[in-house]
């Protein structure tokens, strides 16, 4: 307690403050590009920070990771491309209602929610580390295998329309997945004789190939913008005010996202991308209005960017008490922490407890921050994109998702994929294979296989090798929930399709 | 434009046609690289199956529709693969300057023909955000963008 | 003023070499660096390379851009260098062994070569270590051995990648020891503390720094490496133990084939020194420092490649 007090007093100097206002301006901006990750935006700011102290240094990437997780959802809403994988729900909904013209209180939840997401999943990391750090342990291969199935039942969730469709999209993701260096094979698969190709279809340019490209080639076709402009400032305007205590109205659907994200956060390999698609799908599930999802209903964009900013903090809990880092950014957080002498374990706890208290607390102060910086932040690009002509849009988002997508690894090759499988993007969603399937697919693929065949190469000795899927209690439960998933996921498109399948058609995929 | 298709088998075919390829290009590959893909595979392809024969008995919907105007749509899709190709030759700076204002030229026509006047104030308009992306993109994230003509 | 040749590899202080280097050298270097890492942000090569960036951008005067081009373990990358990049030593790229000696050998499209540059130098190398659990009921090399001799295949030991240096090393170990083990490889380095911990594997076939980073919560059975590491002196290595297991991940740089000798020189000098002022950060995480320049690099890679290729060429 005295170590917190002290770690307080070391964060309330006007160089902390101006550290984490900077970092998470800093970090917002290159999150709200679309291809420049947080990774990345980590990455880049990296040397910044090896003249400050480490508490400095620590507070500002802090600070930068909460900004550039948050500032994904800004063009999520916007245009239609998760600035960074973890914004890939915000936009089922958050494009529906900037769509509406409801751009500006899909910002604004956006925010509220992020804000609420962060400080949560530092409660927990300052609150519950060490016992939840145990459970990041316990996820093996064949858990991790079973983690994937159970996201792929979402499948069924997103395929709006034909379940069929939904499957065929999520095999091509998965396979999409495979081409490149074989995770536990070491060869390299579906190059087609070329070396460029063992590189495979990164995520990223894939994921913005197909939720920008169409939308471009939409708005080409159309001869008109996307975004309705009549919810302008002034006009039909919705209060913050209105939009907080509609949110807060809603607590379970905060918590529910929460926890979550939390949990998802802790199992490592499982990055913020998979925490906001299931915490999207399970408020669409218990939502009283599950119709109502992907049309612009605001709470889907609660859940998922709630969640994704738990992850934040929340995947620091096996990083900081195990060296495990818990999503991707958090192996260059681990590089700082080691370059500073700190081991992770319990020792950072108690006995360089004020830097590493200094530290969470720094990111509960970077979620804070998150409100004027995005709130402001949110009200000058909705303005910028609601006034821009969309014959200045069209080729401007263009120039900023191929410079994102070079930007990924430096490829001109990716470039290319990335507008193939839009424009293959555009065509299939007319014959109603969606993107959401193929892009979960493609997320969830190389997951699966390391762990099916990673459990399936430790169990060479035993008889019946499968078998290895099941023998632990957690993965017990977890394929128990698959299959309660599949089943409750089915049932509904199920009754839907016998009991209704003419009316259910014509209206499928108008929105989308 | 309404176009006459069954989505159904449109997408069971589309399915085929993917695994196919793949199926070709994966030759010689080792069985712990090759365990899940060809499962998958095979899923892929009982999917796509089932989707096309009940195309024939219950098809999910009989068109499609491309909103708006197909040739621009069209004419889009060759712009982008166009750009693609230049950034390659020309650098990121020349190609892009070019192809934004060629694309921005020609959308803005949707509202009728567009004046020289108004070209040239967006010359250097476009001049500016590809310049500025640019050193943004070269100079702060450290990302060496392609080079030809000029830059 | 005037200095020779000689004069110049003779100076002893690397600043004062820079200095001196810049007068006689006025053509190089005069343009940005362009020090390309084939991996991952995050990486040891990429922590590596932002440690070196200021020191080389001090001693060199002139700013050096690191940047990532990940894809296939590094062969991405370096197919695109071998064929694109101009010998005028401005554009660098980040060399690990054994990537660079397994995978022309493993893979027929890997698109370069293991001898196509001019490497100029390692300045790092992690030994490989064998690491259990510390609920592990093997507590030496000899234990280990001995279970599995007696349970072909039982013992599964986790690692980083498919032949890379912690498998080729386990198949060494196998041969050596003339048992059976069962290797499960993993995306990279970071869950394999995870995999640890959690007691999914029997043991893992990683790096020195995990060793050092998780010291309290395993133990280290042996190290590959000629003597005992700075970071881990209680840990045995192989070959005390009677096994010539000899290996580990080397990093370094490389420039294209036909870099002119004296640009080579200067950017020797310059990562020597660079590999100085970042020991004390470096040594404590496990990591070795190393300085191998010149015919000792094709040392190196010889004497690896004697070792791995058999390997190699026995799972095809």
């Amino acid at each position: 307690m005295e170590m917190l007090l002290e770690a307080l007093a070391s964060l309330m100097t006007f160089e902390s403050i101006i550290t984490v206002l900077v970092g998470v301006s800093a970090g917002l901006l290159i999150g709200s590009l679309p291809g420049l990750t947080a990774t990345m935006a980590l990455a880049v700011l990296l040397p910044f920070t090896f003249s400050m102290e480490p508490l400095q240094g620590l507070i500002a990437l802090g600070a930068v990771y909460m900004g550039s997780i948050y500032g994904g959802a800004f063009t999520a809403i916007l245009i239609n491309t998760p600035g960074t994988p973890s914004s890939i729900a915000t936009t089922f909904d958050g494009y529906p209602m900037a769509r509406q013209g409801r751009a500006y209180e899909a910002l604004a939840g956006a925010t509220i929610a992020s804000v609420i997401g962060g400080l949560v999943g530092v409660a927990f990391l300052l609150l519950l580390a060490p016992p939840l750090a145990r459970w990041a342990v316990a996820f093996g291969p064949s858990e991790m295998f079973w983690v994937a199935m159970l996201g792929l039942t979402l499948v069924a969730s997103l395929s709006s329309g034909s379940l069929l469709k939904g499957m065929i999209g999520g095999c091509i993701g998965m396979l999409l997945s495979t081409v490149g260096v074989s995770p536990v094979g070491g060869e390299t698969r579906f190059t087609f004789g070329f070396p460029a190709m063992q590189g495979g279809i990164e995520l990223i340019v894939a994921l913005i190939g197909l939720f920008v490209i169409p939308e471009l080639l939409n708005m080409a076709a159309e001869g008109r913008s996307n975004i309705s402009e009549s919810g302008e400032f002034g006009k039909t305007k919705v209060g913050i005010r209105q939009v907080a205590r509609h949110i807060l109205g809603k607590p379970v659907n905060l918590i529910r996202s929460c926890l979550i994200g939390q949990v998802i956060a802790i199992i490592p390999g499982a990055g913020g991308n998979v925490t906001s698609l299931v915490a999207y799908n399970e408020a669409r599930r218990f939502s009283k209005d599950p119709q109502s999802f992907g049309k612009g209903n605001i709470d889907g964009v609660v859940a998922s960017e709630s969640s994704n900013n738990v992850m934040v903090a929340g995947s620091m809990i096996p990083l900081l008490t195990l060296g495990i880092p818990g999503a991707p950014p958090d192996a260059i957080i681990l590089g700082v922490l080691l370059m500073h002498g700190l081991r992770p374990g319990l020792d950072l706890f108690t006995e360089s407890g004020v830097l590493t208290n200094g530290f969470i607390l720094s990111m509960g102060m970077a979620a804070l921050m998150l409100l004027p910086v995005g709130l402001l932040g949110a009200r000058l690009i909705h303005k910028v994109v609601i006034k821009t002509p969309y014959h200045f849009m069209v080729p401007a988002i263009a120039m900023v998702t191929i410079l994102g997508t070079f930007a990924l690894r430096n490829s001109l090759l990716d470039v290319g994929i990335m507008m193939i499988m839009g424009i293959a993007g555009y065509f299939l969603r007319l014959i109603g294979i969606h993107a959401a399937p193929i892009v979960l697919g493609l997320i969830l693929g190389g997951i699966a296989e390391q762990g099916y065949v990673q459990t399936m190469l430790a169990a060479v000795v035993d008889p019946i090798p499968w078998l290895r899927l099941v023998s632990n209690p957690l993965s017990k439960v977890l394929a128990a929930l698959v299959v309660l998933g599949a089943a409750t996921a089915m049932l509904p498109a199920w009754l839907e399709r016998s009991g209704r399948l003419d009316k259910g058609s014509p209206n499928r995929g108008d929105d989308s | 434009m309404i176009l006459r298709l069954n989505t159904d088998m449109a997408a069971g075919g589309f399915g085929l046609v993917f695994a196919a390829v793949l199926w070709l290009g994966g030759t010689d590959i080792g069985r712990l690289s090759i365990l899940f893909p060809r499962a998958i595979l095979v899923i892929l392809v009982a999917f796509s199956l089932l989707l096309f024969v009940k195309g024939f008995f219950r098809p999910g919907g009989r068109s499609i529709e491309i909103p708006g105007s197909p040739q621009r749509l069209v004419i889009l899709i060759l712009l982008l693969l166009v750009w693609w190709f230049a950034i390659g030759k020309l650098g990121f700076v020349v190609s892009s300057f070019l192809v934004m204002l060629f694309i921005t030229w020609f959308l803005a026509r949707v509202e009728g023909p567009v004046s020289w006047k108004r070209l040239l104030l967006w010359t250097p308009i476009i001049a500016v955000m590809v310049g500025g992306f640019y050193s943004i993109f070269t100079q702060v994230l450290n990302v060496r963008l392609p080079s030809g003509l000029l830059f | 003023m005037k200095f020779s040749k000689s004069t110049l590899v003779g100076a002893v202080s690397a600043i004062a070499l820079a200095g001196i280097a810049g007068n006689v050298q006025a053509a190089y270097p005069e343009e940005p660096i362009s020090y390309v890492i084939p991996f991952n942000p995050g990486g040891e090569s990429d922590i590596t390379a932002r440690f070196q960036e200021p020191i080389l951008e001090e001693i060199l005067g002139v700013s050096v851009n690191v940047s990532h081009r990940p894809g296939g373990g590094g062969a991405v990358a370096w197919s695109e260098f071998q064929n694109n990049a101009e010998p005028d030593g401005y554009e660098l790229i980040g060399v690990n062994i054994p990537h660079i000696i397994g995978q022309p050998i493993q893979r027929s499209d890997a698109g370069f070569e293991t001898d196509n540059w001019e490497i100029i130098t390692f300045f790092h190398s992690t030994p490989n270590a064998l690491i259990v659990p510390a609920n592990s009921p093997f507590n030496t090399l000899e234990d280990l051995v001995e279970y599995a001799r007696e349970n072909p295949q039982a013992v599964t030991l986790g690692g980083s990648g498919t032949y890379s240096a912690n498998h080729l090393d386990m198949l060494r170990l196998e041969r050596e020891a003339d048992i059976d083990l069962t290797y499960i490889p993993f995306s990279g380095t970071g869950p394999l503390p995870a995999a640890l911990e959690g007691n999914h594997v029997a043991g893992i076939f990683n790096y020195t720094m995990l060793g050092v980073q998780m010291e309290d919560r395993v133990k280290v059975l042996a190290v590959a490496s000629e003597e005992r590491v700075p970071a881990l002196p209680d840990a045995p290595t192989f070959k005390e133990q009677g096994y010539d297991i000899v290996g580990g991940a080397y990093r370094g740089v490389a420039a294209p084939a036909g870099t002119p000798q004296e640009i080579i020189t200067v950017l020797e000098d310059a990562f020597a020194e660079a590999n100085r002022r970042i020991t004390a950060k470096q040594e404590p995480l496990g990591f070795v420092m190393e300085y191998i320049t010149g015919d000792q690099v094709d040392e190196v890679i010889t004497q690896l490649r004697e070792a791995y290729a058999p390997i190699l060429e026995a799972t095809e």
